[in-house]
């Protein structure tokens, strides 16, 4: 297993009480692979990426608990200098909004350039030739000419090309895209996502892609991790997620997808609102909202109960590679 | 224009049948669609956005100094600003006489042939004494402002950044610096000093000023810090120092030149106020100060004594607000 997140633990302490953020977050991902992480806002997916990165903000975050095993090795033990030669070289990140995430004032051939320069040591001269290749890479037009350009003279795809570019500039193992294409229009989405899925099949990355769009997923995604109030609810294949879901919130999540045949209809959407982290439900987090919803759901915490296609109940931890969910009647789910 | 490699145009590559057609039943199959024509929208060169041939590569400076060339406010006072600087470089250029050679009996005369601005008190030529003093109203205000600014941009962009105890601690100091009225602290402490030179001047300006630029630096950092690049940048392995060096002081230092040049014009009449009350600088060293309170007791006799170095420092003064102000406008034309 490339990376290996074990039941991590991240609180924010605020003014106003401790956020519990992610809470025994447990997913893997291989190189090759790829690992859709989805979930509403506030459901921890980004916290746990930023954990994995090692950018969350302490204070106010902190790490409670857990390991974030990369190629074995615990992350969470390394020395903040061992940590930043992580990132970038072996792991990198794309972020949401490509015109924030770029340095208004800096060309992008030197953003892309300051790779090398950084983790490689070239001289600035070296590094622009690589920073054309990159742009060629990525498909950007006029490369030799545009790397001197700033980046809010770009498209916002071509930016998000720029970003896709500076995270694979050294050809980490592993790759988190924190909704990639989020930002962009719908006719760019699709082609951002397959020039990162064509970029993560040639250099056999991991890819772990955080997202709320599941259209997206479909697409590139060969297992997903539902997140559900810092937890992860449901972990699967994704053809057998989109089958048959193990978990109500899962299937609340495939009934919101608009469809063609339901025009005129009015729009399914789980009712209520995401839990407040300060206060999150007892027994099941999801029990408020959900419609199999039962009286042990509010008292016992679901543990992650293996999903098989015979009747047969066994509680796992984490075993990658198996279809889990975290809920009591997930077999009525499945069913159902 | 570069063609897209044919695979790109397969977004279905890859996948399994049956990935594909689960992708249909959310947004993959109209994505797919969109992807061929989206792609050559996107490769027209330059960009969508038109930056066409005229249009060179702009950057934060450029776009100021662009709009600074076409505002005669920057004009005008950088016009007697660079006059200024070059009559405090040679101030020979434009005078004959040297301004401690004084002669008692034409003490108080007006203007005559030769001596266009009259005598002072003391029987010295009044434009002579003029065009030196302004050697040391730049020599001070220059050399104050580029030690509150250094300083000041320092401690307040370190506490900026890195937050914590040392940002509380420079936060209560400077408020005890604020606390302390200017004249009442210049009286005080230069009046124990006998040096003859700018330096104690300085050296105080420099003592009560850096928390204004330090107050503004540590505000300034602390905003660019949220920005999404920094964090992207982190993620992609930046240090520290690169961290604050490249990504956030080039976007924090707008603020701290306008004020910087703003208080530049302040210490100016900070210093002439210092040396009216005596405790500024002592004679021979020619400032206007000097001149404005040893021309006061004869306003009645000789005000052209009084009124010429007066106008020269309002003047200096003025002209140092003017390019504030203007560049202010032009680095943040929000402001305006």
């Amino acid at each position: 297993m490339l990376l290996e997140v074990r039941d991590l633990h991240v609180e924010f302490r605020t003014r106003d009480g401790i956020a519990r953020a992610v809470n025994g977050v447990s997913y893997g991902v291989d190189a090759g692979e790829t690992l859709a992480v989805l979930g509403e806002s506030g459901s921890g997916k980004s916290v746990t990426a930023q954990a994995i990165m090692g950018i969350l903000d302490m204070p106010p975050g902190r790490i409670t608990g857990g390991e974030i095993l990369f190629r074995g090795q615990d992350l969470l033990r390394f020395k903040e200098e061992e940590r930043r030669k992580v990132r970038g070289a072996e792991m990198a990140m794309i972020f949401q909004d490509a015109l924030s995430s770029l340095n208004p004032v800096l060309s992008v051939g030197d953003q892309l350039g300051e790779m090398f320069v950084v983790h490689r040591g070239m001289s600035r001269k070296d590094a622009r030739t690589k920073a054309v290749e990159l742009m060629d890479r990525v498909r950007i037009p006029g490369a030799r000419e545009r790397v001197k350009d700033y980046p809010h003279q770009f498209s916002g795809g071509m930016r998000q090309r720029i970003m896709i570019a500076m995270a694979m500039a050294l050809e980490p193992a592993l790759i988190i895209a924190d909704e990639p294409t989020t930002a962009l229009d719908v006719t760019v989405q699709a082609q951002v996502m397959d020039l990162l899925a064509e970029l993560q099949r040639e250099f056999h990355m991991g890819l772990i892609l955080i997202t709320h769009d599941l259209g997206v997923v479909a697409d590139v995604a060969d297992r997903i991790a539902v997140m559900y109030a810092g937890r992860i609810v449901e972990s699967a294949p994704v053809h057998d997620i989109y089958k048959a879901p193990a978990h109500p919130y899962t299937r609340g999540l495939l009934d919101s997808i608009p469809r063609l045949d339901q025009k005129g209809q009015e729009l399914y959407a789980i009712k209520g609102l995401p839990p407040n982290l300060m206060h999150i439900p007892p027994g099941c987090a999801f029990n408020p909202r959900c419609p199999m919803a039962q009286d042990m759901c509010r008292t016992d915490v679901p543990p992650l109960y293996a999903v098989t296609g015979t009747d047969a109940v066994t509680e796992v931890d984490e075993s990658p590679g198996n279809r889990t969910s975290a809920c009591h009647f997930w077999r009525e789910c499945l069913h159902g | 224009m570069p063609e897209p490699t044919p695979e790109h145009h397969l977004p279905g590559a890859g996948r399994t049948p049956e990935e594909g057609a689960i992708a249909d039943t959310g947004m993959g199959g109209a994505m797919d669609l969109a992807t061929a024509e989206g792609e050559t929208l996107e490769k027209t060169p330059g960009g969508p956005q038109g930056t066409g041939p005229s249009e060179k590569a702009r950057s934060l400076w450029s776009d100021a100094w662009r709009d600074l060339r076409r505002n005669p406010v920057f004009i005008i006072s950088g016009l007697v600003i660079l006059f200024l600087v070059f009559i405090s470089l040679w101030p020979g250029s434009i005078t004959w006489l040297s301004p401690l050679k004084c002669d008692l009996a034409k003490a108080q005369e007006g203007s005559q042939p030769g001596h266009p601005f009259g005598f002072d008190g003391q029987g010295c030529d009044v434009y002579t004494r003029v065009v030196y003093g302004a050697r040391t109203s730049v020599t001070v205000g220059v050399l104050a402002t580029l030690g509150v600014a250094l300083l000041g941009s320092v401690l307040g962009g370190l506490a900026g950044f890195f937050g914590g105890a040392g940002d509380s601690i420079l936060s209560r100091i400077t408020d005890i610096f604020f606390a302390i009225p200017v004249v009442l602290g210049g009286l005080v402490l230069l009046s124990v000093v006998t040096s003859n030179t700018v330096w104690p001047v300085i050296g105080f300006m420099v003592l009560l000023g850096w928390p204004q630029i330090s107050r503004i630096a540590r505000g300034s950092v602390i905003t660019v810090k949220q920005n999404d690049f920094v964090q992207a940048a982190r993620a992609l392995g930046a240090s520290h120092s690169r961290l604050l060096l490249r990504h956030i002081a080039p976007n924090a230092v707008a603020p701290v030149i306008v004020v910087a040049t703003i208080a530049l014009g302040t210490f100016i009449s900070l210093e002439a106020t210092l040396s009216y009350l005596g405790v500024g600088l002592k004679p021979p060293t020619v400032s206007w100060g000097i001149d404005i309170s040893a021309a006061s007791p004869y306003i009645r006799n000789a005000p052209h004594a009084l009124l010429w170095p007066s106008g020269a420092l309002a003047l200096t003064v003025l002209a140092f607000i003017m390019l504030g102000d203007a560049v202010r406008d032009a680095l943040d034309p929000k402001l305006r």
